[in-house]
């Protein structure tokens, strides 16, 4: 419900990712964060297909976040996003003429969820087609609805246990009218992800299997 | 000396009609001693007759002189005991057998006892006023004082002046919506809306506010049937937080004399909320300890302190 940042967390020379993520859920239990169950956020890509011909593809992200477990969010690349109920999946099964599932791309995020005072916090491993990506580190503060009010409050946190890996101002904060965060939809969030999921998407896949 | 004066005079205009008291009485029963002697010691009917009748006459027109001349003392009598400084109770030192009924010392006495009650009651409140924590206290050292002259107007204000005293606050500041409810009977509710940061749900009685909740912007204000929530408190611990603060400001922004200067103030101390995700602490300069930003706000310079760096 509240201003939502999302960011990469680089995995530490000389370690794995699991033992990443263990160091931060260490750090995050001696600032004094209560674990509170798990997360997961997934992404399912569509073509669409059968467009007047000449013009690339269309992708469209079909995702689900278990934070709003009876919802789902179909984000179109670089258009408009929708949030609707659980069974649009099956609709999209119908819609398989328009548009075509590509399974390879599916990409997931699962992890642990952590509540500080006012913050939640989840740390997540991003797995691709059972290959481990990379570290994702999700903080909400949840009290305040504009990003631009507690931005400075919230990189002082992050500071606290990401140390110098802070992220910058995210782009989706920018672009709304009055700098309100969209709330109860999580949109902003999803958006988030996803910038991120295509981020590691082109990256090239580390030689071993780090996980 | 125009009390003594007064007393003077007073004490000739008794004497006067003391005497014409005493006049009345005995023409009074001149009157009734003619009648009856009647006229037995008369010897012609005729002579005694006509004697008889002057006599009665006579008797009964200085009745009737007497009973004039008391009326006008009477008259002089009222009029300069009400201007004696304790009324009509003052006319008690007029009693000579002081050793029976001593009500008149008795009455001084006591006089002296209240004044000396209402001088000390007096000292006690300024001093009190001086370091009050509690409202009670601060209005009881008012009421020494000022209750005759202000009372009457501030705690039973038309709810008319109420509605004009919140819009003109509201007014003053815009980035502050005030909406007033009377959910039951007359005394309001307000419900303030801080910009984007958080809502505040003030109840008053009359001109006091009475107790206040401070919830996030994106926090239910209604319960389920639609009515003002004036009771759960927020979820997050900030404005928990900020509502005991409030609390602490209800309690120190106290000025029974004038309610509506104690309302303003508080709006302004409110409003430095709006700031509340923005401003670090100005003592430790840092935005968050213990997960919370500065939920304190200076009474006097609104500056923004976390609750430990306050003191």
């Amino acid at each position: 419900m509240g201003v939502t940042c999302v960011c990469q967390v680089p995995v530490t020379e000389g370690k794995s990712v699991q033992q990443t993520v263990d160091v931060l859920h260490k750090k995050l239990e001696q600032l004094g964060a209560v674990k509170q169950g798990s997360f997961c956020v997934d992404c399912e890509t569509y073509h669409a297909i059968g467009n007047v011909t000449g013009q690339p593809s269309k992708l469209l992200y079909v995702m689900h976040n278990s934070e709003t477990p009876l919802s789902c969010h179909a984000l179109f690349e670089g258009g408009p996003c929708l949030t609707a109920d659980g069974n649009f999946d099956v609709l999209m099964l119908k819609l398989k003429s328009h548009f075509q599932n590509a399974k390879a791309h599916k990409v997931e995020c699962r992890g642990s969820r952590y509540r500080y005072c006012d913050f939640l916090i989840k740390v997540g491993t991003v797995t691709m087609s059972s290959s481990g990506r990379g570290i994702t580190v999700e903080v909400e503060y949840c009290p305040c609805v504009v990003p631009g009010d507690c931005w400075n409050l919230m990189k002082e946190f992050m500071q606290t246990f990401l140390g110098s890996s802070v992220p910058e101002w995210p782009s989706v904060f920018s672009t709304k009218p009055e700098g309100l965060y969209a709330p109860a939809d999580c949109v902003d969030t999803m958006n988030q992800y996803l910038e991120l999921f295509n981020k590691l998407r082109k990256q090239q896949v580390p030689g071993s299997n780090v996980r | 000396m125009a009390d003594v004066m007064n007393v003077g005079v007073n004490l000739e205009a008794f004497s006067q009609a003391i005497n014409a008291i005493q006049a009345l009485r005995s023409s009074v029963t001149r009157v009734f001693d003619s009648l009856k002697d009647g006229m037995k010691n008369k010897e012609t009917l005729e002579g005694t007759e006509k004697a008889f009748i002057t006599d009665f006459q006579n008797n009964l027109q200085s009745v009737n002189r007497d009973l004039n001349e008391l009326e006008r003392l009477s008259g002089l009598v009222g009029r300069p005991s009400e201007s004696h400084p304790l009324h009509n109770s003052g006319l008690l030192s007029l009693d000579p057998v002081q050793d029976k009924t001593p009500l008149y010392s008795q009455l001084l006495q006591a006089y002296k006892w209240s004044n000396k009650l209402q001088y000390h009651a007096g000292l006690a409140s300024n001093l009190l006023n001086q370091q009050s924590l509690k409202r009670s206290a601060n209005q009881m050292g008012a009421s020494a004082k000022r209750r005759p002259k202000v009372q009457p107007s501030t705690l039973v204000p038309h709810p008319q002046y109420v509605d004009d005293v919140i819009t003109r606050i509201g007014r003053m500041f815009p980035d502050m919506s005030i909406e007033l409810f009377r959910p039951n009977g007359t005394s309001a509710v307000l419900l303030v809306s801080l910009g984007k940061v958080l809502k505040a749900i003030v109840v008053m009685r009359s001109l006091f506010i009475d107790r206040t909740i401070v919830r996030g912007f994106n926090e239910n204000i209604y319960s389920e049937d639609g009515k003002l929530d004036i009771w759960s408190k927020s979820q997050y611990q900030v404005f928990q937080k900020v509502t005991d603060h409030a609390t602490t400001a209800l309690l120190h922004y106290q000025l029974p004399q004038m309610p509506d200067v104690v309302v303003r103030s508080f709006m302004t101390w409110l409003r430095s909320y709006i700031k509340l995700f923005q401003s670090p602490c100005q003592r430790c300069g840092r935005f968050l300890q213990d997960g919370l930003p500065p939920t304190w706000r200076d009474f006097r310079t609104l500056e923004a302190f976390h609750d430990t760096c306050r003191m």
